[in-house]
């Protein structure tokens, strides 16, 4: 899966083992996984945008687009949102998981 | 452990994703409007990614790796001396275009130094926004097309062996005739003529308090032309002042400038990157950059 600068800290493995244990498999499995990738990537986006000065939004969003892999990304935002922007996305990521485990849960027969 | 119904685990799924695209929207519509004119939704930046990895292999079916300059990254230059112009090109253009802004404006210096990345990467050409100290006020912007410059006093549009239809300027350029005479005429002087192009020195800053060490160090200096639609590049000197800022225009640029990157439309003008190219050894020749430099 090609990744994404901050993918370390979605540490998605945890829904990938609710998904195990409820045996969740196949194209079901990935397409799932997608709508749950959406989901993260669209309350990063939130928390980053949140947290960095909107003068800078344009160059973040111009190199995130160019390189969205490049880790140089976390040490950009770091320095100018200037909070630990790396906690925020943690923080984020793991309410977002939370919400979507108890779907999970909550789609037993 | 009852078993998962994923119709409903599904729908669930889905109204999480379009409600926090909804609230990205909504609490920053700038951004999202900045993706929407790139074609992209925020979610699948993933997506996006995956085809940036898979430009290089669809462009030229030779580029090894990530396509895209990033720490640690490489094209693998011996596959770019071997592809295509065309691949190349398309690339380097792909390239430029995921780190210019929407509109035509002046860049930061972080998007300069990633494009003189791009340029070394691709063309093995150290071209750089700031030389010596030195910058214009903007590396980004509308290229204009110029007349013939005349080489010597006497000249006429008749002597120059290409785009006579061009014209000629009814004077010399701001840094005079490149000869005094047709029997002092090189052929170098003949190609500074062909590949120049006009900057704006006369709105720099510093113009006037600096000038005679301005005047010297602009004269033919080597520049780096790109039209960053296509990527076709050309290696210029400078050897004219202007665009007035009137025109909306950034540079000028002789007509075998214009037709080489193909901005002899019907507005005559096209955007263009202009870099200063490093090259104190006079070793890269004028004219188009079509293989890597070695």
């Amino acid at each position: 899966m090609t990744k994404v600068f901050y993918d370390h800290l979605l540490i998605i493995e945890e829904v990938i083992a609710v998904f195990d244990l409820n045996a969740i498999k196949g194209n079901e499995r990935k397409e799932l996984l997608q709508l749950i990738d959406k989901t993260m990537h669209h309350e990063i986006l939130d928390t980053i945008l949140t947290h960095l000065p909107r003068a800078h939004h344009e160059e973040f969003l111009l190199r995130f687009h160019s390189s969205p892999h490049d880790m140089s990304l976390m040490t950009y935002l770091n320095e100018h949102a200037g909070i630990d922007v790396e906690k925020e996305i943690l923080k984020a990521a793991n309410t977002v998981k939370k919400t979507l485990i108890k779907e999970i849960e909550a789609a037993k027969k | 452990m009852g078993s998962i119904k994923t119709s409903k685990l599904r729908a669930a799924l889905e109204r999480h994703a379009a409600i926090s695209e909804s609230k990205l929207g909504k609490r920053h519509p700038h951004a999202a409007s900045w993706f929407a004119k790139r074609g992209i939704r925020p979610g699948d930046i993933r997506l996006h990614a995956a085809r940036l990895a898979s430009a290089g292999a669809l462009a030229g079916a030779m580029l090894m790796g990530t396509p895209f300059i990033s720490k640690g990254a490489s094209f693998g230059t011996d596959k770019i001396a071997n592809a295509p112009l065309d691949s190349i090109q398309n690339l380097f253009s792909d390239n430029l275009k995921s780190l210019l802004p929407s509109s035509v404006h002046p860049l930061n210096p972080e998007i300069e130094d990633q494009i003189s990345r791009i340029i070394e990467e691709f063309w093995g050409i150290r071209a750089s926004a700031k030389l010596d100290g030195e910058h214009l006020n903007t590396t980004y912007g509308y290229m204009g097309a110029e007349q013939h410059l005349p080489h010597f006093p006497g000249d006429s549009v008749s002597q120059h062996d290409a785009y006579q239809q061009s014209g000629i300027t009814p004077g010399k350029g701001a840094w005079g005739y490149f000869a005094n005479s047709k029997n002092e005429l090189t052929d170098d002087l003949v190609q500074k003529e062909k590949y120049y192009v006009a900057v704006q020195t006369l709105y720099l800053p510093d113009w006037e308090t600096r000038l005679p060490y301005l005047r010297e160090w602009y004269k033919y200096r080597k520049v780096m032309v790109i039209n960053p639609t296509n990527g076709k590049t050309v290696v210029a000197v400078v050897a004219d002042a202007g665009p007035a800022n009137w025109t909306g225009k950034s540079f000028g640029a002789s007509p075998e400038i214009m037709a080489y990157l193909d901005m002899k439309d019907g507005a005559q003008r096209g955007p263009a990157i202009l870099f200063f190219v490093d090259d104190k050894d006079n070793a890269i020749p004028l004219g188009p950059v079509e293989r890597r430099n070695k």
